[in-house]
């Protein structure tokens, strides 16, 4: 398969149409779902298919090396590129690679806007076409409203579309993890910031894709899309 | 006589430039009452450490030379490698590297795991060398041990548990806490300098009875005794703890950590008992060779004295005693005046002087067992040769000697200054298998090549000082390699009748690109249509043609040639036809397959301040660069980058400026990729340009 069909046949396709095209320049996307469930690899996806469609990437994580976020890339690359046979794999991938850059924050507490310096710093200097960042390891329990907006006025300023991962058991506690409405209750006071919300639920041998805000509707909507257990690659039910 | 080799220990200290390595070093000779003056590194009388002999090293601050500097703590003979910290040495480091076998990695306080820690780890983790860690710098403002272990753990991925409490830190340091016996240690003694022994004090015993918990955990892993009586809360004796610390650590599961002050004289000798409780005597590793009469067959060499000597040249010096050659032995025990073979050159000849040597002077002996360290005088070998004893035919792992990156001419300004430089590089080039030179046929320029800028810029000094050669130098050029993208299949038939006999090969044969490899030669020829004799002589053609590509003249890399069919004649065809029909069979069907144009890329790894980090981003953009990844930890980051070397010439004062001198970086061979279009025309013009002013 060639580049362009690969894109095309993507499932994400079917992500994108669920939110209308997608989540948007200066908007906020979320994947959410329980510790521990393949947040990470989904994001990686979404990542990689951006970068499949030319698109310039950074990646932002809150971990102790970035070694395994590397191997996560390579990872899901050659799931894809394997699955769908891809022609010329290794000058594509060294191409995407070119257009990614990981930029790791250590430091525990490291505030919002030492983020948000560090990324505009790598935007201006380096990797100026970036137009999606994706963000894994954020703690939304705890982080204020003023923070996510500061994200999103940042998306705004810079032009790029922000992806998150959530995780709902971040505090430990036993309380509903979703409401009523399907919306993670640590996500609830930043409905006014965040666009779309997909979830990730655990059925009996796989994971489940769920759209549970869309822009303006909130309104959880079943979609034809799992995570893969094996490969955790996104896929078509 | 020979050392007790169960006794013996081979040690390297490996550490980031100013870290205190030099200081440790001198410390460590010191305290083993070898040396009567601690100098310091850059003291005011000029005297250096003993470990770094060469002058150079003590203006640059940065240890080149690896020299063995043998010891005696507590009836535990050691032999000290001194390994060069730089990376711009790759070569000299490996080498260091193979003959020892237990490191100190020294670590600073304050600065943690710098960038070239990272390095030289990975070089011990690729050698699985066990080691210890040192902790040095305890008396520097803002020291923090603790921090030191959890980087060690999160940017190395070492196991590392603290041996030790600090006794207050930074100007209040004044000892440490033993979590083995429970005491506590005082440097503060006697002009003997022992150490002083007391029950811990009041306010850290409950500190020291927490860190023993966890240290205690860690350990226990590595035996089941100890694991039994740590979870039944009973008395752990001691043997039982170190020798599940020595069982972990030789593994390469454990690093025990020490803390102290080289330079205030703190924690130096527990570091020393660390090094002989914890780390490997030569019996402990397991060696092998190959063996060159049975295919490079591997071999264990058994740490026997009783057998034929095997032994390794890892490091030839030109000294204030003259021309020595350091030897590692592997097996057997070598004796004065007896025969040894180098395998290399295949020359026997005679042991002459047999020397040990310490820090300030030199001992004659007259045997040196296995897995003991030795100096031999006015050998004519070159540096990774293996010397053996009686018929046997070993090589010790040949080691992997990367193709040079960089190159320079050198110019001798008159007669006598060329007479001495060619006597330096004859030297040099036997020191360093990295360090390469020819004469252009051309230019007729002398042309030296190496790893990297720093790497000919210390040579290049070394002719000046040691051998008073006064040299100009051009400017530095990328050593570009050439590659081909297609295959193609080609036919070449060499003819020609000149009056009497006359030359006739014919060649058909398929070029392919190779992974990996530089050079492949694979015959399929079936029913002689090229006499066997003559294959040979394709391959030897093939060869010739890919010393020289035909866009810009470098070697021709990642080629695999099939021969798989050609024809001969009775009368005219001969060795030097064929070679011809497979050289210009070669140029021909290059031209079609592609060619391309490879530049060497460098793993470039700079550190610095976050609010520099913008200037940091746009320095690496600048050159080409790709930005892997980025790390930020507070007010410190770590930028990770992939940068072709044509642009980093320079860097250092870009880097310095843009970042008022607070950056540092270091910079290693990657690998050769293709370089892009617009550049490769532009290569080529050059080449074309230099070629028709050359004439
Ligand atoms: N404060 C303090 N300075 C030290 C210590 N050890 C070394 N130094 C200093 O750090 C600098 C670099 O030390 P050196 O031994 O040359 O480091 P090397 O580059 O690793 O060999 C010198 O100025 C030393 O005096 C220490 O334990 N404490
Ligand atoms: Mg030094």
């Amino acid at each position: 398969m060639i580049k362009k069909e690969l894109i095309n046949k993507s499932p994400l396709r079917k992500m994108d149409n669920s939110i209308h095209g997608g989540v948007g320049i200066g908007n906020i996307g979320v994947i959410a779902a329980r510790r521990g469930i393949g947040k990470t690899a989904c994001l990686v996806h979404i990542a990689t298919d951006k970068l499949m469609a030319g698109k310039h990437v950074i990646h932002v994580s809150y971990a102790k090396k970035v070694d395994h976020i590397i191997s996560w890339y390579e990872d899901i690359f050659k799931e894809i590129s394997l699955k769908r046979d891809l022609e010329k794999a290794m000058d594509i991938h060294d191409e995407i690679v070119k257009n990614r850059v990981i930029m790791n924050f250590s430091q525990q507490g490291t505030s919002v806007i030492q983020v948000i310096a560090g990324v505009s710093a790598m935007m201006d200097n380096a990797q100026m076409d970036t137009s999606v960042i994706v963000v894994d390891g954020f703690d939304f329990t705890k982080s204020s409203v003023e923070d996510v907006a500061a994200f999103k006025s940042f998306a705004g300023n810079k032009e790029v579309e922000l992806w998150f991962t959530d995780d709902y058991h971040r505090d430990d506690s036993d309380g509903p993890t979703l409401n009523e409405k399907g919306i993670p209750t640590n996500l609830v006071s930043f409905m006014d910031q965040i666009d779309v919300i997909f979830t990730l639920k655990a059925e009996k041998d796989y994971l489940h894709l769920y759209l549970v805000k869309d822009h303006e509707t909130i309104n959880t909507e079943d979609l034809p899309l799992k995570l893969d257990p094996k490969s955790l690659l996104i896929a078509e039910v | 006589m020979s050392l007790d080799i169960e006794m013996m220990r081979n040690i390297g200290i490996s550490a980031h430039i100013d870290s205190g390595k030099t200081t440790l070093s001198e410390r460590i000779l010191f305290f083993c009452q070898k040396i009567h003056a601690i100098h310091e590194v850059r003291g005011k009388d000029g005297v250096g450490a003993t470990m770094d002999s060469m002058e150079l090293e003590k203006e640059r601050g940065i240890t080149i030379a690896s020299a063995a500097t043998n010891v005696v703590w507590k009836d535990h003979p050691v032999n000290i490698i001194d390994t060069p910290g730089h990376v711009d040495f790759t070569i000299e480091v490996e080498r260091a590297l193979r003959v020892l076998d237990g490191a100190v990695l020294v670590l600073c306080s304050v600065a943690g795991v710098q960038s070239q820690s990272i390095t030289v780890d990975r070089q011990l983790k690729r050698y699985g060398v066990p080691r210890v860690a040192f902790v040095n710098k305890t008396d520097r403002t803002g020291a923090n041990p603790y921090k030191v272990r959890d980087q060690l753990e999160e940017k190395l991925g070492l196991n590392s548990v603290m041996m030790q409490v600090p006794i207050g830190l930074e100007d209040k340091h004044v000892g440490v806490i033993d979590l083995i016996t429970m005491k506590a240690l005082y440097f503060d003694g006697d002009e003997n300098y022992a150490v002083r022994e007391t029950e811990i004090p009041s306010e850290l015993v409950d500190e020291a009875a927490e860190k023993r918990e966890i240290m205690l955990e860690a350990v226990s892993m590595f035996d089941d005794e100890l694991m039994e009586k740590v979870m039944e809360g009973e008395d752990v004796p001691e043997e039982l703890l170190n020798k599940a610390i020595r069982t972990g650590t030789l593994a390469n599961e454990l690093v025990p950590v020490y803390i102290g002050s080289a330079y205030k004289n703190k924690g130096v000798q527990p570091l020393l008992d660390a090094v002989m409780r914890y780390l490997p005597s030569p019996p402990d590793i397991e060696n092998k060779a190959l063996d060159l009469d049975n295919d490079e067959e591997e071999v264990i060499l058994p740490s026997d004295p009783s057998k034929p000597p095997v032994a390794l040249a890892f490091k030839l010096e030109d000294g204030q005693y003259g021309q020595l050659t350091y030897i590692r032995i592997y097996q057997g025990t070598i004796k004065k005046g007896a025969d040894l073979f180098n395998v290399r050159s295949k020359r026997k000849f005679k042991v002459g002087r047999l020397v040990r040597m310490h820090s300030n002077s030199m001992e004659d002996i007259t045997e040196a067992g296995t897995g003991d360290i030795v100096a031999l005088f006015g050998v004519d070998c070159a540096s990774g040769d293996t010397f053996c004893g009686g018929d046997l035919n070993l090589s010790m792992t040949s080691m992997f000697v990367p193709n040079p990156v960089i190159s320079l001419s050198v110019q001798p300004k008159d007669k006598a200054a060329s007479d001495k430089m060619a006597k330096a590089l004859n030297r040099f080039t036997k020191e360093d298998p990295t360090f390469r030179t020819y004469v252009d046929p051309e230019t007729n320029d002398t042309i030296i090549q190496g790893m990297g800028e720093l790497h000919l810029e210390v040579y290049i000094e070394r002719m000046r000082r040691e051998y008073q050669a006064e040299v100009d130098t051009g400017a530095p050029q990328v050593a570009y390699r050439e590659a081909i993208s297609k295959r193609v299949e080609w036919e070449y038939t060499h003819k020609k009748q000149t009056g009497g006999s006359g030359q006739y090969a014919k060649i058909k044969g398929l070029m392919e690109p190779l992974k990996d490899e530089n050079y492949e030669f694979v015959t399929k020829i079936k029913g002689g249509n090229i006499p066997t004799e003559y294959i040979p002589s394709c391959d030897k053609g093939f060869q010739t043609a890919m010393k020289k590509g035909a866009l810009l003249g470098f070697p021709v890399v990642n080629v695999k040639m099939t021969v798989l069919d050609g024809a001969s004649h009775a009368v005219d065809s001969s060795d030097m036809a064929f070679q011809t029909a497979g050289l210009m069979g070669f140029r021909e069907a290059y031209r079609k397959a592609g060619p391309i144009i490879l530049e060497p890329i460098m793993k470039v790894v700079v550190e610095g301040p976050t609010e520099f980090q913008g200037n940091i981003f746009g320095s690496i953009n600048q050159r080409r660069g790709m930005i892997l990844a980025s790390q930020e930890e507070g007010v410190n980051s770590t930028v990770e980058a992939e940068v072709p070397l044509s642009e980093m010439f320079g860097y250092s004062t870009t880097l310095r400026s843009s970042t008022q001198g607070k950056a540092e970086f270091t910079m290693e061979f990657a690998k050769f990729a293709k370089v892009p279009q617009s550049i490769g025309e532009e290569l080529i013009k050059k080449a074309e340009e230099a070629k028709k002013a050359g004439k």
